[in-house]
């Protein structure tokens, strides 16, 4: 059983890594944040979080392609680590168990992996 | 943002931050992308994104001690700068420390008294044409009213040390003994007052002390020499050999602190006297002053005004309208009357113009030190400076070295405010030992009893504390500047020696010699108006007058002592008057009005000097109309003459013949005396008035002779005659006279005393820094040499660049010098007048002083081989 556990942003962050796969960047990321939830986030809150995801081993990062937009700098591009997979796992078979517990929500079944 | 990012995150997040910037761009506008990139720039402000802080402290102990041994070493190398710098910081030093003794002794006046901030002296002011006179005299019975009527007043107490009602001076024995003493400090005083005060006791009762009539209470160190080794309670002191009515010794305390405005040695008890039938109930005689405390919580401004108000109408009104004036002319007097609470711990500091007759500081006083001592110290600090930076070139390799190795510039500094610490350390040292030295002269100088404070606990950490906080603020501008040296450059060689900051040093050096000058000019005006309130004609004679003080035993055997003396060769004239025209003698204030007019007229306040018939003769006053006193005309002991202000006064118009009232009595004015200065030259002329009568304790004796030893001894020899067992007491009025301005001649002594010590420091900064420059120039004047020219050319280059700098210390001392030293003389309503030749005075001295300084350097240089400096190249 890992201890750490997931606080909601960062585990929205997290699940935004792994849905937007290679393109998996600060700002991106910020982007797409807004557009699935209509909040801005700054892109130091995401960094920040970014970061201490890394630090605590769900993400792993990489220097990635430069553009013309940056201003020829490079991206970080992260990546969810096995680590990552299994803490997300664990969180979401923890939420559904609850949820099928909690009598109003009972009609809904699991989803298949 | 690159300033706080740490450098391995900056190039994504910066891209990053790009990229929306232009995003926005897209959706919104332009302005809103600019503020959003400040808005995403701020959220970065976290603490992952921070730049973590150089520790570079790490090795911090070991280095602060190589600073030290290097510091030390680098002092030791060059000795003579070295020297001055501590030198001249030492000297400012121990004048500042001096001086804040000073000012502390001055501050704590009074404080030390119980609930001391509740205690209040009462002021009575008034309003007359403008000018404010102040007094602190009030009736008898009004201590005892403002207690009753006011709830505010938890206690109010009087002394009274009037000389006119027998306080101030007196002969005095213990009443088993027959020979008299002399002494002073006899004062009326109220149990009262002694309850407010809480004054000490070492043997008898506080609450009852002087509740008993005719008890006094005397002070230890008077017990200690009329009663040594015994309890004095219960004995009795025989006062102006009146034996029928001895006074009770029933308490004795302790010694008033010297840092309090009483001063005091005998309380003599209000209770059960009255000075004349019902005086005590007289609300028209002003001779009490009065302290007052509050109840808690009071506020001193709104109840001195409830008081004025209170106490006028209730006590004042009524009585001025018994005694005959009506009531509107009463209430135009008292309109612009009021009365003031004056706290009692600024008695001391702040009663200039309050007439008292106790001495007094002067807040000004303070003020001017404590400017002074800081400017001291400014000047020790500019030396530090310049030195400082116009040895650096010395260090520049050094520096260079230190930064290519791989110092930071915060290292750097840290090792020169080392350096400078260290020196302050010395200096400090050395100005606590050099204070220590000379505070005998300093308490001489200032009229205190001051001593350093080694037993306090703070006294070392303080001066420590102090000593490393001016050592880093006088060091600040030399470390920067030295560790801002470009290795390169240094290294190179190229860095131009000495010229960066030349006329930094040189503006710091136009302000130590605008200081001095300013002080040289206010000495010189200061013995300048010594001179002249010394010299001016005062409208009397003073010279050779010998003062008989004390006469007053001599009862009615006044007369013949003073025919005995009269038959004296060297004497030409004798008065019997206790009313001298010099300060310490009788005063008076008296109402006077032309006869009949005291309804309808204001009344003119003079002083009535009782005098005998040889008074005008043996002043050497002039009667400029009508005549003076003739003792066979009989009629004379109803006739006056009064002084030209007088006549002013009353009127103008020719007085002589006519008649002039006060109080009870009216008196025939016969002649008219030409003014004379009797109060300081401070204030102007008051009228007054001479009458005959009798106040027999001082007699002024004119004598023909220089030769005032012989005539002592024959005057002595005549005394015992008269009274046996009291010694005689002589004075000059020259002599007295001049004392009157103690104070002028103090601060003359203090302004030269400053003068030379700031003098001293700036020279000594232009002396290291003359050779500074000189050495600097040591090339060019070699060659210079070598090329023909001669020690006056060569000193005349070298002297000139310094002389621009001390006249243009002297362009700007001036006005400053006038301006000062106007205000202080306005002080004085007669003064002497400030000519431009004061000024070239002082620029001549300060030129002389610089060009001597300046000159050992230069004639040294110039009468050098010019090979030492031209072969190493």
């Amino acid at each position: 059983m890992i201890e750490t556990k997931l606080g909601e942003f960062e585990e929205v962050i997290l699940l935004l890594v792994g849905i937007l796969g290679e393109g998996a960047y600060a700002f991106r990321i910020a982007e797409e944040f807004k557009s699935q939830t209509g909040r801005t986030i700054s892109i130091g809150a995401t960094h920040s979080t970014l970061d201490r995801l890394e630090t605590k081993g769900f993400l792993k990062s990489a220097m990635g392609a430069s553009t013309a937009e940056r201003g020829g700098r490079r991206k970080r591009i992260f990546a969810i680590t096995a680590l990552g997979k299994r803490v997300l796992k664990e969180s979401r078979d923890f939420k559904v168990s609850l949820w099928e517990q909690y009598p109003a929500f009972a009609k809904f079944s699991p989803s298949p992996i | 943002m690159t300033r706080f990012l740490r450098n391995d995150l900056a190039e994504e997040v910066l891209g990053d931050l790009d990229e929306r910037f232009y995003a926005t761009v897209k959706e919104k506008s332009a302005v809103r992308a600019k503020l959003n990139y400040w808005y995403e720039t701020i959220n970065y402000l976290r603490p992952f994104a921070l730049r973590k802080s150089r520790h570079t402290y790490l090795n911090n102990y070991e280095m602060i001690e190589t600073y030290f041994k290097i510091g030390w070493r680098a002092m030791l190398r060059q000795k003579m700068y070295s020297f001055i710098k501590i030198g001249g910081f030492a000297l400012g030093i121990a004048a500042c420390l001096l001086i804040s003794l000073f000012i502390a002794d001055e501050l704590q006046y009074d404080r030390h008294y119980t609930d001391a901030n509740r205690i209040y002296r009462l002021v009575g002011a008034s309003n007359q044409n403008g000018e404010i006179h102040k007094s602190i005299h009030f009736p008898a019975p009004m201590a005892a009213a403002l207690k009753e009527d006011y709830p505010e007043v938890e206690m109010t107490g009087r002394y009274n040390n009037s000389e006119l009602f027998g306080a101030g001076n007196k002969e005095v024995r213990p009443g088993t003994q027959t020979d008299n003493s002399y002494d002073q400090g006899f004062t009326y005083f109220d149990q009262e007052l002694i309850d407010i005060l809480q004054l000490p006791f070492v043997y008898g009762n506080p609450q009852r002390a002087l509740s008993a009539p005719r008890s006094m209470v005397i002070t230890k160190r008077k017990a200690d020499k009329y009663f040594p080794n015994e309890n004095p309670i219960g004995k009795t002191l025989i006062v102006d050999n009146d034996e029928t009515n001895p006074y009770v010794i029933s308490g004795v305390i302790e010694d008033f602190k010297s840092t309090s405005h009483f001063q005091f040695d005998f309380l003599i008890t209000t209770s059960g006297l009255e000075f004349w039938k019902d005086e005590q109930k007289d609300w028209g005689a002003s001779n009490y002053p009065i302290y007052l405390k509050l109840t808690d919580g009071v506020d001193p401004i709104a109840f001195q005004k409830k008081a004025t108000k209170g106490i006028l109408d209730k006590y004042v009104l009524p009585m001025l309208i018994k005694d005959g004036m009506s009531m509107e002319s009463a209430q135009e007097a008292l309109a612009n009357a009021y009365l003031e609470l004056q706290p009692l711990t600024a008695v001391h500091l702040y009663s200039t113009g309050i007439q008292d007759g106790l001495a007094h500081g002067d807040i000004k006083l303070v003020w001017l030190f404590g400017g002074i001592s800081i400017f001291i110290l400014l000047i020790a600090a500019i030396n530090f400076i310049n030195l400082s930076t116009a040895k650096s070139a010395n260090r520049a390799k050094e520096v260079g070295l230190r930064k290519v190795v791989g110092s930071n510039r915060g290292s750097l500094v840290t090792q020169f405010l080392t350096e400078s610490i260290l020196f302050s350390l010395f200096s400090f040292v050395l100005g606590v030992c050099l204070a220590w030295l000379l505070l005998t002269y300093f308490n001489d100088l200032s009229g205190k009893q001051l001593s350093l404070p080694w037993n306090t606990w703070w006294m070392f950490p303080v001066l420590t504390v102090t000593a490393i906080v001016i050592g880093v603020l006088a060091g600040l501008y030399p470390s920067f500047y030295l560790s801002s040296f470009k290795p390169i450059q240094v290294l190179k060689g190229q860095l131009a020696k000495g010229s960066k900051g030349a006329s930094l040093r040189s503006s710091l050096v136009i302000f130590q010699f605008t200081t001095s000058i300013v002080l040289i000019v206010g000495t010189v005006i200061i013995y300048q108006q010594m001179n002249y309130v010394l010299n001016k004609k005062i409208g009397f004679d003073k010279e050779q007058v010998l003062l008989i003080e004390g006469a007053g035993t001599l009862n009615n055997q006044v007369t013949s002592f003073k025919n005995e003396l009269k038959n004296l060769p060297q004497v030409k004239t004798i008065s019997v008057s206790d009313y001298l025209p010099i300060t310490g003698t009788k005063r008076n204030g008296n109402s006077f009005w032309h006869e009949g007019k005291v309804q309808t007229e204001k009344a003119v306040i003079a002083q009535k000097w009782k005098v005998d018939g040889d008074y005008i003769k043996t002043m050497g006053m002039k009667v400029m109309e009508g005549r003076d006193f003739n003792d066979a005309m009989l009629t004379d002991s109803a006739s006056a003459i009064v002084n030209q202000a007088m006549v002013r006064e009353m009127g103008g118009e020719d007085l002589i013949g006519k008649r002039i009232s006060n109080g009870g009595e009216t008196f025939t004015v016969i002649g008219v005396v030409q003014d004379f200065h009797f109060e300081s030259m401070r204030n102007r002329i008051e009228p007054m008035c001479l009458v005959l009568g009798n106040s027999p304790s001082i007699i002024s004796v004119k004598t023909s002779s220089s030769d005032m030893a012989s005539l002592i001894e024959s005057v002595s020899t005549i005394w015992k005659k008269f009274a046996p067992h009291q010694p005689v007491r002589f004075a000059f009025l020259d002599e007295r006279y001049a004392a009157m301005y103690a104070d002028v001649q103090r601060m003359g002594k203090i302004f030269t005393t400053f003068a030379i010590l700031a003098i001293v420091v700036a020279c000594l900064g232009l002396f290291a820094l003359s050779a500074f420059m000189i050495e600097q120039r040591s090339k060019e004047i070699g060659i210079r040499l070598v090329l023909g020219a001669s020690l006056p050319n060569v000193f005349r280059l070298l002297v000139s660049n310094f002389m621009v700098l001390v006249v243009v210390s002297i362009v700007l001392a001036t006005p400053i010098a006038w301006y000062l030293m106007k205000k202080w003389l306005e002080d004085f309503t007669y003064r002497t007048e400030i000519s431009w030749q004061v000024f070239a005075l002082a620029g001549v001295i300060a030129m002389a002083i610089a060009l001597f300084t300046i000159s050992y350097q230069s004639i040294k240089a110039a009468l050098a081989n010019p090979v030492n400096s031209l072969k190493s190249e």
